[in-house]
């Protein structure tokens, strides 16, 4: 005979716990072995409560006059009678019991992102992905130390250099690609390499773009708003993406977590920051950042507007020693 | 005979010792004689620092009228002049007798001060008024070291040529200590005031009109309140910018050529500018540099010397460099290279800078301006102008102009005339 529903006993975090078929009414639940589910709980009489159908066609629960009662687990009130649909819960004792019938709706099939990468994740995974990133970095890494030499460079430097980078780089989505293989039971190297090395491309990028920005236009301090906040959002997506290879977690808690700590290091920074520049010193902080281009193109101030901004740096002085001469006895 | 011989011998040599004794002990100007002379017009100071009754500076002064006035150096006092709460000035006479005193005026600039004692002296110097000829044998008395006072014996050199300062040559062997003591002539006549040494007998007096301008300006006797001295200082500091800046960088200001660059070098005679050049075989680059700086400088504290002017031109190039290898190299130049700056919270501010791509009648260049300001001193600052040229891509020029102790009008008017000096070639 099929099953009408099941009886299904929770635990205290709502889990299924065991599951009994329903395949007639009226059943009896109690402690005792002559019912026909048996509830293996000390607060629960023998002979607790009876499900029956009455004339409507209703499910009812009712006490078999029980020394603790039932308890609805909506209105947590005891009952006498309880009227039970699918998906209904009560308590007998310290045990908690669910009806569901049959044809009880199901929630939507969730996706295994662990096994079902999302689209923007696959090419990444993708060992190739992860050659070309490390190919590329490297041969910019070579390039960088080539540049910012001003000495005679030997080959030996120019390859040294970028190696420490790289083996870093190795460790670190090494590292990720063993908490990969905890969690989700797949090291992903391929993705943390290709995360990894996108995100060290995206900050040399960055850096560049902020000295060329610095050059052209001095009065925006665009390295230090690069050094904090663009850094900040290269940590979050780095974050993001090792997240997404490492873990089930959703597109939106991933996204979360990743921001919530790249907040972190870029408030730890900035109060540093802050820290640093509110310290007195003796040293002379400006950025004089030279590139090789031709002058015509350059947007340039006038030696008047010059000497008229250095007003500003007057100004800002005597309030600096304003405060220093009040605050002394 | 024999006999005879020898009596007369004996006679003459007893008599020639006779006369040793009597030179010895009466001929005037010999450096016993002046010692004795004159050493009882010459105190020692002690800067007692006033919590723990220990002192904190010595040196030696002298009395220089019949009130009592006594004439020393700024820098022997200048811990009282900054906090005058916390220190006291004790004059220690040769008998050995102890008398505070307390400051009438100082001279900041040629590092003077005058004191005064509730003691009447016995006697006391008097200033040499006539031009005194180099060679003039020069006796210097004072306490080095605090080991008691002794004489120094040396020779008048003449007034230094090359200085803003007007001070004396001294070829003799002032030590610490000795600072603020007199200088006399045979005469026992005060040509100077001792106030610095270089090593090996190269030693300066600061003249001594400077003193009598010092002690006419205090006649009238009245003791200022201490606390006011460092303000004081600070407006000598401010008035005295004029003397050695005015006119500087001006068109008249002699060229040195640094090919393309045409720049400043040695507006006055009182700079002195040194060159040299780096080309090393392993350096893919040349660097030549050229440095010009003031010599004399106006000691305020052991922490702050004021009133140097320095400005410095390297010049970059390369045959073998790329052009974003040499600014690599360049802007490492420019933005690096600062000396440690002296200072505490006390008494300056921090820096504060301005960046600015400036286009000049010359050319473009990359131009920083940062300054500071002193906290006690009101109105002077201390100011870096910097300027990288740009245009080229295998040479460039990075210079520097550093001011100490000058109004922000001066921080400006330098740093423009300055920057209008430097010219190359495109």
């Amino acid at each position: 005979m099929a099953a009408l529903g099941y009886l299904e006993i929770l635990d205290g975090k709502g889990a299924v716990s065991e599951r009994i078929a329903v395949d007639s009414f009226p059943l009896t639940i109690g402690r005792a072995y002559g019912n026909q589910v048996i509830v293996d709980d000390p607060f629960v009489c023998p002979l607790h409560l009876k499900i029956f159908q009455d004339e409507q066609g209703r499910l009812l629960a009712s006490d078999l006059d029980s020394v603790n009662g039932i308890y609805s687990a909506s209105s947590k009130d005891r009952v006498a009678q309880l009227v039970l649909q699918s998906g209904s819960q009560f308590r007998i004792g310290h045990t908690t019991l669910r009806y569901v019938s049959v044809d009880h709706p199901l929630a939507p099939t969730q996706v295994d992102r662990a096994v079902k990468a999302s689209p923007l994740a696959s090419p990444l995974a993708s060992p190739y992905a992860a050659a070309v990133a490390g190919v590329v970095l490297v041969l910019l890494l070579c390039l960088d130390a080539y540049l910012s030499s001003v000495e005679r460079v030997s080959f030996a430097r120019i390859i040294g250099e970028p190696w420490i980078t790289v083996s870093m780089l190795a460790t670190w989505a090494g590292m990720w690609a063993l908490a990969s293989r905890i969690i989700v039971s797949r090291f992903n190297f391929a993705a943390h390499v290709t995360i990894a090395c996108l995100a060290l491309l995206t900050i040399s990028a960055l850096g560049v773009v902020a000295e060329w920005t610095e050059f052209f236009l001095p009065r925006v301090p665009m390295l230090w708003i690069a050094g904090l906040f663009g850094y900040g959002a290269v940590l979050a997506a780095l974050l993001y993406g090792h997240l997404g290879a490492a873990s089930p977690l959703r597109r939106r808690s991933r996204l979360w977590a990743a921001g919530a700590i790249s907040l972190v290091v870029v408030g730890t920074s900035a109060i540093s920051d802050y820290a640093a520049r509110s310290k007195f010193s003796t040293v002379m902080a400006f950025t004089g950042v030279v590139k090789p281009i031709d002058a015509a193109w350059l947007p340039a101030t006038s030696v008047d507007e010059f000497f008229a901004g250095a007003e500003k740096i007057k100004k800002e002085l005597d309030k600096l020693a304003q405060k220093a001469k009040s605050s002394q006895p | 005979m024999t006999r005879l011989l020898t009596s007369i011998a004996l006679l003459l040599w007893f008599a020639l010792a006779a006369v040793g004794t009597a030179r010895a002990q009466t001929i005037p100007g010999t450096t016993p004689e002046i010692f004795k002379q004159f050493s009882e017009h010459v105190v020692k100071i002690e800067v007692v620092e006033t919590g723990s009754s220990a002192k904190a500076a010595t040196g030696t002064g002298f009395f220089a009228d019949a009130s009592g006035r006594i004439v020393t150096n700024y820098h022997v006092i200048s811990k009282l002049v900054h906090s005058p709460e916390r220190y006291r000035i004790d004059v220690i006479d040769v008998a050995g007798a102890t008398t505070v005193a307390t400051v009438l005026g100082v001279d900041v600039v040629f590092d003077l001060a005058v004191l005064r004692t509730n003691r009447q002296p016995k006697g006391h110097l008097v200033f040499e008024s006539k031009a005194v000829a180099q060679g003039t044998r020069l006796y210097s008395l004072g306490h080095p070291r605090d080991l008691g006072l002794s004489i120094v014996e040396g020779t008048h050199n003449g007034l230094l040529k090359h200085t803003l300062y007007p001070k004396v040559h001294f070829t003799g062997s002032l030590n610490p200590g000795m600072s603020g003591g007199p200088t006399l002539t045979q005469a026992g006549k005060v040509v100077g005031i001792n106030v610095a040494t270089e090593g090996n007998q190269i030693s300066f007096l600061v003249p001594a009109e400077r003193a009598m301008i010092l002690l006419d300006k205090t006649a009238k006797g009245e003791t200022p309140p201490a606390a006011s001295f460092l303000a004081d200082v600070g407006r000598q500091i401010f008035d005295n910018q004029a003397r050695y800046l005015a006119g500087m960088f001006d068109a008249k200001t002699p060229r040195v050529a640094l090919a393309p660059y045409d720049l400043p070098t040695k507006p006055t005679e009182f700079f002195r500018c040194w060159a040299d050049a780096v080309r090393r075989k392993e350096l893919p680059y040349v660097s030549v540099t050229h440095d010009c700086s003031t010599d004399d400088y106006i000691f305020v504290s052991s922490e702050q010397s004021l009133g140097i002017v320095r400005f410095y031109h390297q010049l970059l190039s390369t045959s073998e460099l790329n052009p974003v290898r040499f600014f690599t190299l360049y802007s490492g130049q420019f933005q690096g290279g600062n000396a440690a700056m002296f200072g505490n919270e006390e008494e300056v501010t921090p820096f504060r800078c301005q960046t600015r791509n400036v286009a000049t009648a010359h050319g473009k260049l990359k131009g920083v301006l940062c300054a500071r300001q002193y906290v006690k001193l009101p109105a002077l600052y201390d100011a870096v102008f910097r300027a990288a040229t740009l245009g080229s891509r295998n040479a460039g020029l990075v210079s520097t102009l550093s001011l100490s102790g000058v109004s922000f009008d001066n921080v400006q008017n330098l740093s423009r005339r300055y920057m209008e000096n430097i010219k190359w070639q495109r």
